[in-house]
């Protein structure tokens, strides 16, 4: 957009100077000198307007955080590089833009486990609509309502959702405060969890065993734009709530947070946490960053405080072909010992740790227009019961093995926003859940 | 209403000056006893009908004669059944349940997946407290009144029959289904306010309030009651507080068919042809389509179940060492538990015609086990789990 219009700009003016060597042939010269005046006068607005406009862009430019929407990234831009669909995207809309937008993304998937093939599935995985409306060039909405599993009734395990609403207010050209409903900004994948926007048909194991995405917690926040590429942000917002906890089934096994995550569906708000984020994208292509949660999880309904923090440190770098990324993210839970207690016997307690990391590795082999071609590999290494507090002899639970899964597969762009994807995924604990996936998936 | 609002507050307050409301005033002792006990007027009636031994035929049997506050609303004796009758000498058909923590429960119903949960009586066919209450006064083998109006005049007799008038109408007695409905009522309120069966005061309950710790015996049977591979004994009586922060109540109110053996001390037993069927054989015959369910049972409660003298539906078993070794042995020691026939084959499931014998639980555990396997529990896991139940008994003291 901001390319088009100095381009447009000088045709007019060449038009306008042919224009004048045409007339020149025609008129005396005082007429010509008079209109040659006018014209350089109006030659002289136009460098000044262009002159303005390439300040503006450059400005634009260096921020941090300009949003990669699918319409705008690049034909052959590596998923998400930048940020996804809301990232800390500017309040001040480009002058064509609409001021509300409606937004989508989607993703249907097939599992095929190698030695269990009767498990075989399809499902739409999700559906997401959402819109962002901008009251005016500081203040704007974003939402996201999901149906997940396609049906979701009584009946059906599918679920409805309301996965963002937040309001954003530019406080100062650097500062805006956010409130509501919003997406933790944790680690790579929570914020911008598009399917255009990673690699493989599902996401990484680390960044929804162990950070719990798609995790989103009510709260207020600010953000912090800088010119030298760092992003802050840091804000309060609800928590966990242990006393979710069910020891009889295998969720808290499967993703400790997970487990006990209340999306803002009449969440225990007694203890509110805190949380910070730091990223830092000085370099192009580079993406180095942090961040931190914690706060109490029981509630006050136990006599038992309970607190969680989770941490994570991450980095993307994206040179020439190259897309790389890693990741590792801890977190804890604190006086499980007195929490565990009363579950004693049952298969899951609640950890005292869980942690994983991950690196990937893509590489674009081939593009042409829009079609781009992504082969990549993932090696992820999680626990989701790294450790348990000491319960005695007897009754302290082993903790859990540490799975390690290797994914290989591409993403194919078929045009921008759309993305086709297969997978081969293999797992050294769980051999039966080795399995080969496909996907597809759009996002604008 | 206004009338009987003012009657009240007149009794309530004149005391504090006459120090007495008179004779005939039983709307004094109603009113201080709800002061005293903080139940509401119709609850602390209940209460009265409730422990009233003159409501039955015997004169010598009230509700609480079988649910005896002190032993967590059963009965004091290890009979299978509780005498009854007129001449206190009948047999019941079954051992008297527990009626604690019953407020939590619902009428009968089968959940989103199918499962018969909820009622009252071993085979809840009664919806409500009211609907419990109901029976035994008109059950020949315990109450033994001969109708509602027998029940009725005995009522009407009572010291507390004026406050019955106050609260009902002065001619309630006239109207004698009435009356017999809301004396069930009043049974109900009693039974839903009065905090004493719903103390949550046992030592489990201080140990979740994090006061006191369990010993080790106690805590290794916890884990043992727990464990899904072991006594597994928590998915029908959950021992964890609710996501909402509520106490456990153990029992998950559905129901199991669990192949009991026969009890020969029961005389309805002595018929060779006689079976109690449980679910499927309620006396409404709702159920009676449903032979899938024959043999099925209400899961009880296991709170105070230490101050138990008998278990199960037929009190086949007079000690919890005896019930939980039945419970891991039924099917790995079926000798134990079963008599053996003449061909020398153990007749597992005895008290069930074999056409419902495939309806006994031998699927989940404990009772997944075969002929000659280890049991879910050794002899001292056994006892390790009942030094656990002994901690669910209200009134713990430090």
């Amino acid at each position: 957009m901001l390319k088009a219009r100095p381009s447009r700009i000088a045709i007019a003016v060449g038009i306008a100077l042919a224009s004048c060597a045409s007339m020149a042939q025609s008129t005396s010269e005082a007429e010509l000198a008079r209109k040659v005046d006018q014209l350089a006068a109006e030659l002289a607005e136009v460098k000044a307007q262009l002159a303005a406009m390439k300040e503006k862009a450059a400005a634009t430019a260096a921020a941090p955080a300009a949003p990669a929407t699918p319409a705008q990234a690049a034909t052959a831009a590596p998923p998400a590089a930048g940020g996804g669909q809301y990232a800390l995207a500017p309040a001040r809309p480009p002058s064509a833009e609409p001021d509300t937008v409606l937004t989508s993304y989607g993703e249907l998937n097939y599992n095929r486990p190698r030695r269990a093939s009767q498990d075989a599935q399809a499902d739409l995985r999700r559906f997401v609509l959402g819109f962002q409306h901008r009251f005016d060039e500081r203040t704007r909405i974003a939402t996201e309502i999901e149906v997940e599993h396609a049906v979701s009734s009584a009946d059906d395990a599918g679920e409805v959702e309301i996965e963002q609403a937040w309001i954003e207010r530019d406080l100062t050209p650097r500062w805006s405060a956010r409130a509501g409903l919003f997406l933790m900004p944790v680690g790579l994948l929570n914020e911008n969890h598009e399917p255009t926007a990673y690699y493989g048909v599902e996401r990484n194991f680390v960044e929804t065993a162990i950070i719990p995405s798609t995790w989103r917690e009510g709260g207020v926040q600010a953000i912090g734009r800088f010119d030298n590429g760092i992003t802050l942000q840091a804000g309060v917002s609800t928590g966990f709530d242990l006393n979710k906890w069910d020891p009889a089934s295998t969720e808290g096994a499967e993703s400790p947070l997970g487990a006990i995550h209340q999306e803002l569906s009449l969440a225990r708000a007694r203890n509110m946490a805190v949380f910070g984020a730091l990223n830092w994208r000085g370099i192009p292509g580079l993406q180095l960053g942090g961040s931190v949660f914690t706060g109490k999880a029981t509630q006050g309904q136990t006599t038992t405080d309970s607190r969680i923090t989770l941490w994570d440190l991450h980095a993307r770098w994206t040179p020439e072909r190259w897309d790389l990324a890693a990741l590792y993210a801890r977190g804890s839970i604190s006086n499980t010992a007195a929490l565990n207690m009363p579950l004693v016997g049952n298969q899951t307690l609640i950890p005292k740790s869980f942690d994983g990391g991950y690196l990937q590795a893509a590489y674009r082999v081939w593009s042409h227009n829009d079609y781009a071609l992504w082969p990549f590999v993932r090696v992820e290494a999680f626990n989701t019961a790294r450790s348990f507090a000491d319960l005695g002899a007897g009754l302290t639970p082993d903790r859990a093995p540490t799975e390690r899964v290797v994914t290989v597969g591409a993403n194919f762009q078929l045009t921008r926003g759309i993305v086709l994807k297969a997978d081969y995924q293999r797992f050294r604990e769980n051999r039966n859940a080795d399995r080969f996936d496909l996907g597809l998936g759009w996002s604008f | 209403m206004n009338l009987r609002c003012l009657s009240l507050l007149a009794c309530a307050v004149v005391p504090l000056i006459l120090a007495g409301c008179g004779a005939g005033g039983g709307s004094s002792s109603d009113s201080t006893a709800a002061a005293d006990t903080g139940l509401s007027p119709m609850a602390a009636l209940g209460e009265k009908i409730f422990s009233d031994v003159s409501l039955s035929a015997s004169g010598r049997q009230s509700c609480g004669t079988c649910h005896d506050p002190q032993h967590g609303h059963a009965p004091d004796n290890a009979l299978p059944a509780q005498l009854g009758g007129p001449l206190m000498d009948l047999q019941g058909s079954r051992s008297t349940p527990g009626i604690g923590y019953l407020s939590f429960n619902t009428s009968f119903h089968f959940d989103a997946e199918g499962t018969p949960t909820g009622g009252f009586f071993w085979d809840g066919r009664a919806a409500s407290f009211a609907a419990q209450a109901a029976e035994p006064f008109l059950n020949p083998v315990e109450m033994a009144n001969g109708s509602r109006a027998e029940v009725i005049v005995r009522l009407e007799r009572a010291a507390y029959a004026e406050e019955f008038k106050q609260l009902f109408g002065s001619d309630i007695f006239t109207r004698v289904d009435d009356a017999y409905e809301r004396m069930t009522l009043a049974i109900q309120q009693y039974e839903k306010e009065d905090v004493d069966f719903r103390p949550f005061t046992s030592k489990y309950d201080e140990f979740l309030r994090g006061r006191v710790a369990l010993g080790d015996q106690e805590l290794r049977g916890l884990a043992l009651f727990n464990s899904p591979t072991k006594g597994n004994c928590a998915a029908c009586h959950p021992s964890g507080k609710g996501a909402d922060g509520s106490f456990p109540l153990f029992t998950d109110f559905t129901y199991d068919t669990l192949g009991v053996p026969r009890n020969p001390e029961l005389a309805q037993n002595a018929d060779p042809d006689f079976f109690d069927l449980g679910l499927c054989a309620r006396p409404a015959g709702d159920m009676a389509a449903r032979t899938d369910l024959c043999g099925a049972f209400k899961v009880p409660s296991l709170r105070n179940v230490a101050v138990r003298k008998v278990f199960f539906h037929n009190g086949r078993f007079k000690t919890l060492k005896d019930t939980l070794s039945f419970y891991v042995q039924r099917d790995t020691d079926p000798q134990k538990w079963y008599p053996v026939g003449p061909d020398g084959k153990v007749k597992k499931f005895d008290d069930l015609p074999p056409q419902y014998h495939a309806n006994v639980n031998t699927t989940e555990v404990p009772y997944n086990r075969q002929l000659g396997d280890a049991p879910a529990l050794s002899d001292a896991e056994i006892d390790d789990v009942v030094a656990f139940l002994n901690t669910l008994t209200d009134g713990y003291a430090p």
